[in-house]
């Protein structure tokens, strides 16, 4: 019965989850926090110039995007494998060593970002500093730390996989796990051409969150569907196959549609286009997936005689967790695959790259895709800890969840309308000079799309506010069947 | 009740094992075409050197000496989009006989400057980055910066690489927008390093990104 | 026949590129092909254990 998996009282495995779960609860409201420095900074530019500039406020918003992700799927990892293997992790100690070992590194690297922010041109820069690389800006010191923590966590991941039980949704994870810790090895070296730089980091970025990071939402989904609603393991688990071997079709050669303008060979723009353009496909599987098994759960559910999941009538056995598992099925599909398709054609993106259509799509899919299923596993955790049989919904949860989701479509839509302008303006009527590039930033629809877009954040923030409180006082209210 | 045992025939099509070898199979093509394309990739973006710019040998990403010649962005026709193209010696920064060392040196200085100082963070390079600065791929052909623009002017300076340079070690000195560029601390021998990293950027062949660079005045396709 | 290639380097994977659809065509197709036969490989073994 999927209930008797709730249980987090205990199990040293969820005890580590929730330690990652805090941190990157925490890691996400600085996101947010710096996120809005910089949004602000686009409408008063001379906000905080000098002191805390654009390019640290970006830094450490996409840094800690990045990291606060990570711990968080680091803890869903962690939360899941007791229940899935049915024994105590391995080497469990070691994990929780680990744990405070990147969490003292991560608050380190961001101090020096904050107080140092740059350095001289020199390797002791790179090694100390700062790298400088979208998102993996961290220091190359940091970059080992990070690899041997996340050994630490994959062999948790594998010597427990092997002992216990190995499920589908573990050999999927397995795999996955070893791709994305593998990947990031290919963003630690230094190069002297820009686009030798550029063509390894896209193997980073993209394959971790077009490729392994998809396919880890995939196994979380499925673990969610068998937990919340009672769905069938062995089907389920065929999903989960169907979606990898989609996701990662589709994926590894879209990798392609970071080659079109780097100085690589012209090929990459059929290779990039004809398979970027299918991954949407898997993400349509997986919205699919989502809505058809909870709606053949509960009809099933409803007739009498089937030896069910539902306690005293409710399907779905953790409400606001299973929300945010919804909102990942329509925003990973509305996010990464419809605001990907849009610009992922060499025709279209010749005009749209470097403009702010790609942080349109980039904030919507990062927010789709990720945030709403970690947030999801976030009240996954607060429901077992607590040991509650059916998590309802608060006031504060309902009114957290559309804030943030709302917030975020706002957003989305301003930062379309901004790309759109810079599009017409400073790429196709201006020739993308210099002079092309501050006239369309100056414009007012442009400009009124990042006082929206501000506006927008504000409005995600107080979401956010709201649902750290509700996460802190949920477990306790009387509201929940225990 | 064991579900499986009372279905006589069961499909393949809902078979976790089919899925999962398919799955397998269409992972591992794809990774091996990947890597296929790699390896072809990355002898096509290998960094060229100073025979290959005397001899005439065309390659996407040009040596360092490349900064010796004078560099243009041409439309071409075979490739139906706009090239780089590398022509006759010029100065920069007083020489045009910068050895393969020297100008290795400073394109690897620039390229660690461009790092340290985290331009990527506000500016983009190949179209990637942050949005809140102009990309950079072709600011050495940016007409703002030629000699019918304002900026060498603004700075003081009588050739395009040394208002760079100026421009580089003091931007809060010369602000061309509300949104200015703060001082991240460039030396004069890092400047020159990244004017170097810039001019070097603007000779590689980026299937023609960004479009007609240059050459639109108002919404008028212009000379 | 087969169109020229006009790109910098000669390549294989370059000449090879002679469409769009061509292209996907054909790499689709080589995804597709082992599939069909694990397609039958499962059915056999499936009609086996039954």
């Amino acid at each position: 019965m999927a209930s008797s998996h709730l249980t987090g009282i205990g199990s040293e495995s969820k005890q580590l989850a929730t330690w990652y779960f805090t941190f990157a609860a925490i890691i996400f409201g600085a996101q947010l926090l710096f996120g809005l420095v910089a949004a602000i900074q686009f409408v008063m530019p001379g906000f905080l110039y000098g002191i805390l500039d654009f390019s640290i406020a970006r830094i450490l918003h996409v840094n800690a995007l990045v990291v606060w992700m990570v711990f968080a799927m680091f803890g869903s990892v962690y939360w899941l494998l007791p229940d899935e293997t049915g024994i105590e992790t391995i080497g469990i100690k070691i994990g929780k060593l680990l744990f405070w070992v990147f969490a003292a590194a991560i608050v380190v690297v961001v101090l020096v970002y904050l107080l140092v922010q740059v350095g001289p041109a020199s390797d002791t820069t790179i090694w100390f500093i700062t790298e400088g690389r979208e998102y993996i800006e961290a220091p190359r010191w940091a970059d080992y730390g990070i690899v041997v923590v996340v050994l630490g966590f994959v062999a948790n991941l594998f010597f427990t996989g092997m002992k216990g039980q190995q499920t589908g949704i573990v050999t999927v994870l397995m795999a996955d796990m070893i791709a994305f810790a593998g990947l990031y090895l290919a963003g630690m070296f230094f190069t002297d051409s820009i686009s030798m730089d550029q063509y390894w980091w896209w193997w980073v970025i993209h394959l971790w969150v077009e490729a392994t990071w998809e396919v880890f939402v995939g196994a979380i989904a499925a673990y969610g569907l068998i937990t919340m609603i009672g769905a069938h393991r062995k089907v389920v688990e065929m999903w989960l196959w169907i979606e990898v071997a989609m996701l990662f079709g589709s994926g590894i050669l879209g990798l392609g549609h970071h080659y079109f303008w780097i100085g690589t060979p012209e090929y990459w723009w059929e290779i990039g286009a004809l398979f970027s353009a299918l991954e949407p496909l898997p993400l349509v599987a997986m919205f699919v997936h989502v809505l058809y098994d909870w709606g053949k759960e509960t009809g099933l559910q409803m007739a009498e005689g089937y030896e069910g999941h539902a306690i005293d009538g409710h399907t779905v056995t953790n409400k606001p967790a299973f929300t945010w598992f919804v909102m990942n099925a329509f925003g990973n599909f509305l996010g990464a695959g419809v605001w990907g398709f849009f610009h992922t054609l060499p025709q279209v993106n010749l005009y749209t790259h470097g403009t702010q259509f790609t942080a349109a799509h980039g904030h919507l899919a990062f927010f789709g895709a990720y945030a709403t299923i970690l947030i999801g596993m976030f009240y996954l955790a607060i429901q077992g800890t607590n040991g509650i049989k059916i998590l309802r919904h608060t006031k504060l949860s309902i009114w957290s969840t559309s804030l943030i989701a709302l917030g975020m479509l706002g957003m989305t839509a301003a930062l379309t309308i901004a790309g759109y302008v810079q599009v017409i303006v400073s790429r196709a009527q201006l020739g993308a000079t210099w002079a092309g590039y501050f006239d369309g930033q100056s414009g007012p629809w442009f400009t009124q799309a990042m006082d929206w877009r501000l506006i927008m954040g504000v409005v995600v923030f107080t979401g956010f506010i709201l649902l750290v409180i509700d996460l802190l006082t949920t477990g306790k209210k009387s509201v929940h069947k225990i | 009740m064991n579900k499986e045992s009372t279905v006589a025939n069961k499909s393949v099509w809902s078979d976790n094992r089919f899925w999962q070898r398919s799955a397998t199979w269409v992972t591992g093509f794809a990774s091996l075409l990947l890597i296929w394309l790699t390896f072809d990739s990355m002898g096509q973006i290998a960094m060229g050197n100073d025979a290959d710019i005397q001899n005439g040998v065309t390659k996407r990403v040009p040596g360092p000496t490349v900064i010796n010649r004078k560099i243009t962005y041409e439309m071409s026709a075979a490739r139906g989009h706009e090239i780089p193209v590398i022509g006759a010696k010029e100065m920069f920064f007083g020489r045009d006989d910068y050895s393969e060392e020297e100008a290795g040196a400073l394109l690897h200085l620039g390229k660690l400057g461009q790092q340290a100082k985290n331009c990527m963070a506000c500016h983009t390079l190949l179209g990637n980055g942050a949005y809140y600065a102009p990309d950079l791929t072709k600011a050495w052909l940016d007409p703002a910066w030629g000699p019918n623009g304002p900026l060498q002017a603004m700075t003081g300076k009588e050739t395009k690489e040394e208002a760079m340079a100026e421009f580089l070690q003091h931007p809060n000195l010369y602000p061309t927008h509300a949104r200015m560029m703060p001082d991240l601390g460039i030396t004069a021998e890092e400047a020159k390093g990244l004017v170097a990293f810039l001019k070097h950027m603007s000779s590689i062949d980026t299937n023609g990104f960004p479009r007609n660079f240059g050459r639109m005045q108002g919404a008028v396709h212009g000379k | 026949m087969f169109e020229a290639f006009t790109d910098v380097v000669p390549s294989f994977f370059g000449w090879l590129n002679q469409g769009p659809l061509t292209l996907t065509l054909f790499l689709h197709t080589v995804i597709i092909l082992p599939m069909i036969a694990i397609y039958y490989q499962e059915k056999k073994r499936l009609a086996e254990e039954n």
